[in-house]
């Protein structure tokens, strides 16, 4: 089996040569008084629809050709490489004109995504699996739903056996809205453990003036809290790792067309398309 | 408007006979010669008789002179009986081309296109259900081996030169043990002149071994007399021994059974007891600091090889089939005449089939006939050094790959049983990106139902998924009364005839992994099948059939982007320990 590093290597090897093989053929264009511009926008739209077709693979897994995990390896490098045939295109200038920007936009905009979603699709799993619990994505709506039933079911049966209200305040004060409100917009950008924090610290501080039944419902409710939150922090990861993706594949495909649209203006300007 | 629900026939054990040709003179004639003879049928029940088994369950086949009969490495479904002529056993593995091996019909680039866009749109539809047709259709895999053509030896005499073999008379059974214990059969087979054999599925051979102890003890002495030594001379020092000392051997070697056969009716791989207790509970082969008694060959099984630490043990390893423990020991005691404490425990794990060599046998018959640099080279290789913090095994040290997986996830594997696995569906969480693309696949290649759930035990960030793992002993097949689950012939593959299966949820019970999701199926009409009686739905167990048609493996592995999911023999932990440090 071979190890990742290896891979990364030998991926990053070819890569260079091949890019260092472009460079120098546009090179020797120019000292001849060549244009390579046609050549270099012919290679970076092949590299945009060869990147672009690792969706369609993705979309016909049945079919006998390499492995998605080639195709995402082939897919990172030809994008990577791709940046630098862009640069050697724009002659590493930003172009001026509305249509040519828009085009140069467009592209820059789907490489960052792509860059963004691989340091993403690097780090987030790894802190997915620090949480005790692994849970499939399309079930925390319903784990979550069960757990605030679980919570409300576990204070109100203390509140009737102890008849004891200060732990059914506290909870319809400070938890019940935890338990049942999705998190906003915020916690979905930028996880974090405060609410937590500040839940657990306030259960702590409650405990004191509770009765030992009580005591050991808040036990539980320590529990819940923490679950919750581990929900909530696999929502907002695994959310943000299928976002990027939707966004990413949303920005290829106006790329491709204003790229062919390009290409189709740039021979009509150039004397025809034939 | 299609309709909602469609009735049918529930299936039943024997609506498939296994062979159509058996009519009431000849189970007749069968219950006129041994061991049928000797059998009791009034031990039978009404539901299962004697009679019954032998006409569904049994079937004649007819073989000419060189005909192969069974093929080394195919896995068994039947054993054999020769009821007229001879059968040849061939104990040296011959050629794949001689055997008349084919590769399998993989389907095309289009084929495997268009496959996609045929699927159903609701769940688990089977096309060949109509309504107000019968849900059992014949058994076209069954059919098919009935008037398969039959592969012959071209040039029997040349190809079995210097090959060693034996013969088999009327009366004497074969087969039996790879079509029991669900494994690859261990010998070609064939005929010697025109035979007539009696071939006996294995649900008619559990049944029929269940009430009749005498069969199972006919059994027993055939593998005594036919494949004991083959088991011996593939052993490390006795594969060189002369024939006289190996006879010795052989007679002297007892053998032993510790576990329950059915060790999944009681293995629970969710409780959460004492993990020290439930290594102590299990059954104890050979105990660390006891006297070595000679050496422990496991024949079928697992066995947890472990050492004392602290107030536990510590698994040091596991051992399969093939694998030796107290070889170390044995030579040591040999060389310092006098005997060695063992230095680590043995223990089932579930069940295990073991033969023992006596030390004294050992060293009358085998060591000296091995000199003492060899001697010396096998203790040093077979020796396991213990440290503070885990234990060292020298590479290929018992008889099989092993190599260096940390104590925790060796422990996790363990006690969960995941080392039963041959294709279990390991997940790396720090890579997975929880996508989902194995599930489509997974769901793509099979009529858009996924048939694995991307959840399960967990060890630090590798995860066993539920998927079947296509067990080494697969306990699933056990109970099943159609035989509608088994192993593909040549592959292993543990499949679901989906036209045979009653529904009745004993392999899904049965998996200690709960890997076999039983699912109500509709009609090509989508409407729900029932049952025409009893009005409830009809079921049908479905698994991870491995992708088996597919060329290029496994769908949920082929579609994982980032290197996250295999599919992983556990009991190769040299594999394990690569993907692991990847």
């Amino acid at each position: 089996m071979k190890s990742f590093v290896s891979r990364r290597l030998s991926s990053a090897a070819l890569t260079i040569a091949v890019l260092a093989l472009l460079v120098f053929w546009a090179q020797r264009q120019k000292s001849t008084l060549g244009d390579a511009s046609f050549g270099t926008g012919y290679v970076l739209l092949a590299a945009i629809f060869f990147l672009a077709s690792y969706n369609v693979r993705k979309k016909l897994p049945t079919l006998p050709w390499a492995s998605s995990s080639d195709w995402l390896q082939a897919h990172i490098y030809v994008a990577l490489g791709s940046a630098a045939i862009f640069g050697l295109h724009v002659e590493w200038r930003l172009p001026t004109g509305i249509f040519d920007s828009t085009l140069a936009m467009l592209y820059l905009a789907t490489f960052v995504s792509g860059i963004v979603g691989l340091f993403w699709t690097r780090s987030i799993p790894a802190r997915l699996a620090r949480v005790s619990e692994e849970v499939i994505y399309e079930r925390i709506p319903m784990l979550r739903s069960q757990l605030c039933e679980r919570a409300q079911e576990a204070v109100l049966e203390t509140v009737r056996s102890t008849g004891s209200a200060t732990l059914g305040e506290f909870y319809s004060r400070q938890m019940h809205g935890y338990f049942e409100k999705t998190r906003g917009l915020g916690y979905f950008l930028r996880p974090n453990n405060r609410v937590r924090r500040r839940l657990l610290a306030e259960l702590t501080e409650m405990s004191r003036y509770l009765s030992p039944p009580e005591q050991a419902t808040c036990e539980q409710l320590f529990a819940m809290v923490r679950r919750r939150d581990d929900l909530d922090f696999h929502a907002a990861l695994q959310w943000r790792l299928k976002a990027w993706l939707f966004l990413h594949i949303g920005l290829t495909y106006p790329l491709l067309a204003v790229a062919c649209l390009h290409g189709a203006l740039a021979h009509l300007f150039d004397g025809g398309l034939l | 408007m299609p309709q909602s629900e469609v009735t049918a026939s529930r299936p039943q054990r024997w609506d498939v006979p296994f062979g159509d040709a058996m009519r009431e003179e000849d189970v007749d004639q069968l219950l006129q010669i041994e061991p049928f003879l000797g059998m009791d049928a009034e031990r039978f029940p009404a539901a299962l008789p004697l009679r019954g088994i032998l006409q569904n369950d049994t079937r004649v086949n007819h073989y000419q002179d060189g005909a192969i009969i069974v093929r080394e490495g195919d896995y068994g479904g039947s054993a054999f009986l020769v009821v007229q002529g001879k059968a040849r056993v061939v104990l040296a593995g011959l050629d794949s081309d001689v055997l008349g091996r084919q590769p399998d019909a993989k389907p095309g680039f289009l084929n495997s296109l268009f496959r996609q866009f045929r699927n159903p749109q609701l769940p688990e539809v089977r096309s060949h259900v109509t309504a107000d047709t019968d849900l059992v259709a014949n058994d076209s895999l069954e059919v098919a081996d009935l008037a398969q053509t039959r592969v012959f030896l071209q040039d029997v005499p040349r190809v079995l030169e210097n090959t060693r073999s034996v013969v088999l008379h009327t009366g004497e059974i074969f087969g039996e043990l790879a079509a029991l214990t669900r494994s690859p059969r261990t010998a070609t087979v064939l005929a010697d002149g025109e035979a007539v054999l009696l071939e006996i599925r294995w649900q008619g051979l559990r049944d029929l071994m269940r009430r009749t102890e005498a069969l199972r003890r006919h059994i027993e002495r055939l593998y005594r007399e036919n494949s004991l030594r083959v088991h011996l001379r593939e052993t490390p020092l006795l594969s060189n021994l002369p024939d006289e000392h190996l006879e010795a051997v052989a007679e002297a070697t007892v053998f032993e059974t510790h576990g329950d056969f059915q060790w999944h009716e009681t293995f629970d791989s969710s409780a959460s007891g004492d993990a020290a207790e439930a290594v102590v509970a299990e059954p104890l082969i050979a105990e660390e600091g006891s006297t070595c008694e000679g050496l422990v060959l496991v024949r079928s099984g697992f066995a947890r090889l472990s050492h004392r630490f602290g107030h536990g043990h510590r698994t040091v390893a596991y051992l399969g089939k093939g694998q030796v423990f107290g070889l170390a020991e044995a030579i040591q005691s040999s060389l310092k005449k006098s005997p060695v404490p063992m230095s680590n425990s043995l223990r089932a794990l579930g069940y295990v089939d073991v033969l023992q060599i006596p030390q004294s046998v050992l060293e009358e018959h085998v060591f000296p006939h091995v000199s003492q640099q060899l001697l010396s080279e096998a203790a040093e290789k077979h020796a396991v050094y213990c440290g503070e913090h885990h234990c060292d095994l020298q590479s290929d040290s018992i008889g099989g790959e092993q190599a260096q997986v940390e104590t925790p996830l060796l422990e996790f594997l363990v006690e969960q049983r995941f080392i039963n696995g041959e294709q279990a569906m390991l997940v790396d969480l720090d890579r997975c990106t929880r996508c989902d693309d194995c599930i489509r696949a997974c769901a793509a290649t099979h009529d858009n139902n996924p048939r694995f759930i991307r959840h399960g035990f967990r060890h630090g960030s590798t995860m066993v998924a539920h998927a079947c793992m296509h067990c080494v002993d697969p306990v699933c097949m056990i109970g099943c009364p159609t035989g509608a689950i088994g192993r593909d012939r040549t592959t292993g593959i543990v499949q679901i005839n989906d036209l045979t299966c009653i529904g009745c949820s004993t392999c899904a019970n049965s998996c200690p992994y709960d890997n076999i999701r039983m699912v109500e199926v509709r009609d090509s009409s989508d409407a729900i099948v029932i049952d025409e009686s009893t009005k409830q739905p009809i079921y049908k167990a479905t698994k991870c059939d491995l992708c088996a048609d597919l060329p290029m493996g496994p769908a949920c592995q082929h579609a994982c982007p980032h290197d996250a999911l295999v599919r992983m023999d556990l009991g190769n932990l040299g594999e394990l320990s690569e993907w692991v440090n990847r």
